[in-house]
């Protein structure tokens, strides 16, 4: 109990659970249990989620970080010298905003040990089972979960436990329930339907393809605003959106990704005195960006969010730049030579030849990041991210040219590392060398961020937690039925171990 | 569902209200409505917009987000406050066919062309055809004929602008987002073209 998550905010901080990723493998076992659904276990969750999760304030005002970013950016590269600008002054606020949030969570959560939170417990539980012993139906499904969340975000609202409670703590409370409900659904609701997972596979086909000979320009991407470079800190935010499971935490990649672009744009039309951008420039940029990046399942995903995130926090801005994300996956499905202002011949003689070009490299894509599955493979998906991208970078094509000098200066490492492949690659081939590097260095993306939790940090700490992930969730299920116990069978007060500021259970009993 | 029994039954009613959702209107005296912005690019919308907002001295606005999406709010006469959330759409033909998903749910649509560009008069009036089609028979719509301040090269009369919109059903007014002119009045007649919730 040292890791205890009723520990202050700092220490919850250092202690970081295993992904959440891990957590649906073992749904099978809650169900055949009487008390299927383990508190505790949503504490890890709920504090893992606390790396991510902050406060939607924090996703989308921050002026202050915005400004900073937007200074960064304007160095139009991704420097260090940059980075360590935007790093040092990030911390503040953002150390702020996650003790907020971390509060928020904490204080939730131990709610949630309170005998009186019973009711909710078992609300959750028998939500979840039932749920999942229902046959699947897409639409059916996401009325039913939404209704649940509204439900419990009323229940909360009235509950003696929440009296006196700040909007602010309901509103971590929801975010809290939200995440817990659908990383235990994850699995039976994401891509599940083969409708689905073929349309996923056709869109992730088709992008594979464009992207091989797209160009800004077929876009209107005006070369005022073009700058590829730059661009990969976008394209490695929307990579993310498979490692996480939550719709929030998927909708911040998307979110994250725009807000890098619109930095961008604006810079740019500050350093050429150009009207301010608005969707005329936005949306062109963050198709380009969503082909180059090609995230996985992005139909799936995309599905995913707009039926499970919460409706009444899909709103305003966020629902602006969904619908752009939905926008983009529209605009590229149906893309043909007259969407790139091609010429028809032109058009599928380029597809023929990135049609070529990929089946000489299908054995590295298959199976590439399909997120059904759950548990262990949280890292080796980020790992076979990365092999895709250097895979498909032996594409033979010219050398790069025009601006892309710093790019090429970092890949020369790459490029000499594969020489034998008897290739020289492309444009593109050299951004996604750079956007792979850009995800070994996770420290640099993040002076772009600028509203969203800080999911470089995040990947990096759940490597780290990788190599010692058995150990932390045994301690933790044990502590689960502990607190199942606590909470729903029995009230009596000589359960105290269980409260807060824990004494080892060793000693108490 | 095994939950919805231990819940009371208030419970989900009260919360209802106070969590409206994708919500055009929060209350009678306090409006949220989605407005899109439609027309070829290069008319001026974003400029429209952020005049708009700039306009407004709220130092805690904002502006340096672009101008894809914004919001503002404004008070009107009557006490009320609207609060527009702006959404921009991107006006090349080649994303003509995404603008449904923008457009829907709106409360308003601004349909904006530029003074000095016959085309772009011939896009808004596609725009609103497709707006009739398409569009919710409710949503508020206005037209705009922006970049008043280049009357030299006026190319679009604002007796067609007025007989078009009249024909239609539309708010008109020319603007210049250069000069600020009828930035704030384009947005205050819409906010009294509104539909108020009526008190339940």
């Amino acid at each position: 109990m040292k890791n205890d998550s009723h520990s202050p905010a700092c220490t919850a901080h250092a202690t970081q659970p295993p992904p959440p990723s891990f957590l649906p493998s073992q749904f099978p076992l809650h169900l055949r249990l009487p008390l299927p659904l383990s508190l505790s276990l949503s504490l890890s969750l709920f504090f893992d989620g606390s790396w991510r999760v902050q406060s939607r304030r924090g996703c989308v005002d921050r002026g202050a970080e915005k400004a900073i970013a937007t200074v960064v950016g304007a160095r139009g590269d991704a420097g260090q010298a940059g980075a360590r600008v935007a790093l040092g002054v990030r911390p503040g606020g953002r150390a702020m905003e996650n003790a907020d949030v971390i509060l928020g969570l904490h204080d939730f959560l131990e709610r949630m040990r309170q005998p009186s939170a019973s009711d909710i417990v078992k609300s959750i539980k028998s939500f979840i089972v039932s749920f999942t012993n229902n046959a699947p139906d897409p639409e059916r499904d996401s009325v039913i979960v939404q209704e649940f969340l509204n439900n419990m975000e009323g229940v909360f609202r009235k509950h003696p436990l929440w009296a006196g409670c700040s909007e602010e703590e309901l509103e971590s409370a929801g975010e809290g329930l939200e995440k817990y409900v659908m990383t235990k659904l994850f699995s039976r609701v994401f891509a599940s339907h083969p409708d689905d997972v073929k349309l996923d596979e056709d869109l992730s086909e088709k992008m594979a393809l464009v992207q091989q000979f797209i160009r800004p320009e077929n876009l209107d991407i005006t070369p005022t605003f073009q700058n590829e470079t730059s661009w990969l800190l976008a394209q490695k935010e929307l990579q993310k959106i498979n490692m996480c499971k939550a719709p929030r935490d998927k909708l911040v990649c998307i979110l994250n990704c725009c807000k890098v672009i619109n930095n961008l744009l604006i810079n740019a039309s500050i350093a050429s005195n150009e009207n301010p951008p608005g969707a005329d420039e936005f949306l062109p940029v963050l198709i380009y960006v969503t082909i180059k990046a090609s995230p996985p399942q992005l139909h799936s995903n995309l599905l995913y969010i707009q039926r499970y995130r919460r409706q009444s926090r899909l709103v305003a801005e966020a629902a602006y730049f969904f619908t752009n994300m939905l926008s983009a996956e529209s605009f590229i499905s149906n893309i043909d030579a007259k969407a790139l202002s091609m010429d028809e011949t032109e058009f599928s003689s380029n597809m023929e030849s990135a049609r070529a070009l990929l089946s000489g490299l299908s054995a590295d894509v298959d199976g590439l990041s399909s997120q059904t599955d759950s548990a262990g493979d949280y890292m080796p998906r980020a790992g076979q991210m990365e092999m895709k991208n250097q895979s498909s970078n032996r594409t033979p094509a010219t050398p790069p040219k025009t601006s892309e000098t710093k790019l090429k200066t970092k890949s020369v490492p790459y490029t000499s590392n594969q020489a034998s492949m008897e290739k020289i690659p492309s444009l593109s081939d050299l951004e996604n060398k750079g956007a792979t590097m850009l995800l070994k260095e996770d420290q640099i993306p993040s002076k772009l961020q600028t509203g969203g939790p800080n999911q470089t940090e995040t990947v990096k700490k759940s490597q780290d937690i990788h190599s010692e992930p058995q150990e932390d969730m045994d301690r933790t299920d044990d502590r689960v039925s502990l607190i199942e116990e606590e909470s729903l069978v029995s009230k009596s007060p000589l359960d105290e171990p269980l409260e807060p500021q824990g004494n080892p259970v060793g000693e108490t009993s | 569902m095994g939950c919805s029994s231990s819940l009371p039954d208030r419970a989900s009613g009260r919360l209802g209200g106070l969590n409206s959702e994708n919500g055009a209107v929060n209350d009678a005296k306090n409006l949220r409505v989605k407005l899109v912005l439609l027309g070829d690019s290069g008319v001026g919308k974003s400029c429209i917009v952020l005049r708009f907002v700039r306009g407004q001295f709220d130092p805690t606005s904002k502006v340096t987000i672009g101008a894809s999406f914004l919001s503002q709010t404004i008070a009107l006469q009557d006490s009320t406050t609207v609060k527009f959330e702006i959404w921009d759409t991107a006006g090349q033909e080649r994303y003509a066919a995404l603008a449904p998903l923008y457009y829907r749910g709106a409360a308003v649509a601004v349909v904006v062309y530029d003074i000095t560009s016959p085309e772009s008069f011939q896009k808004a009036q596609y725009w609103v055809k497709e707006l009739q089609k398409h569009g919710s028979p409710d949503m508020v719509m206005a037209l705009v004929g922006n970049k008043a301040d280049l009357q030299e090269n006026r190319e679009v009369t604002v007796q067609d602008g007025i007989d078009y919109a009249e024909k239609n059903g539309m708010f008109f007014i020319e603007t210049s987002a250069k000069t600020a002119d009828n930035i704030n009045q384009l947005f205050e007649e819409i906010a009294k073209r509104l539909p108020r919730p009526t008190p339940s």
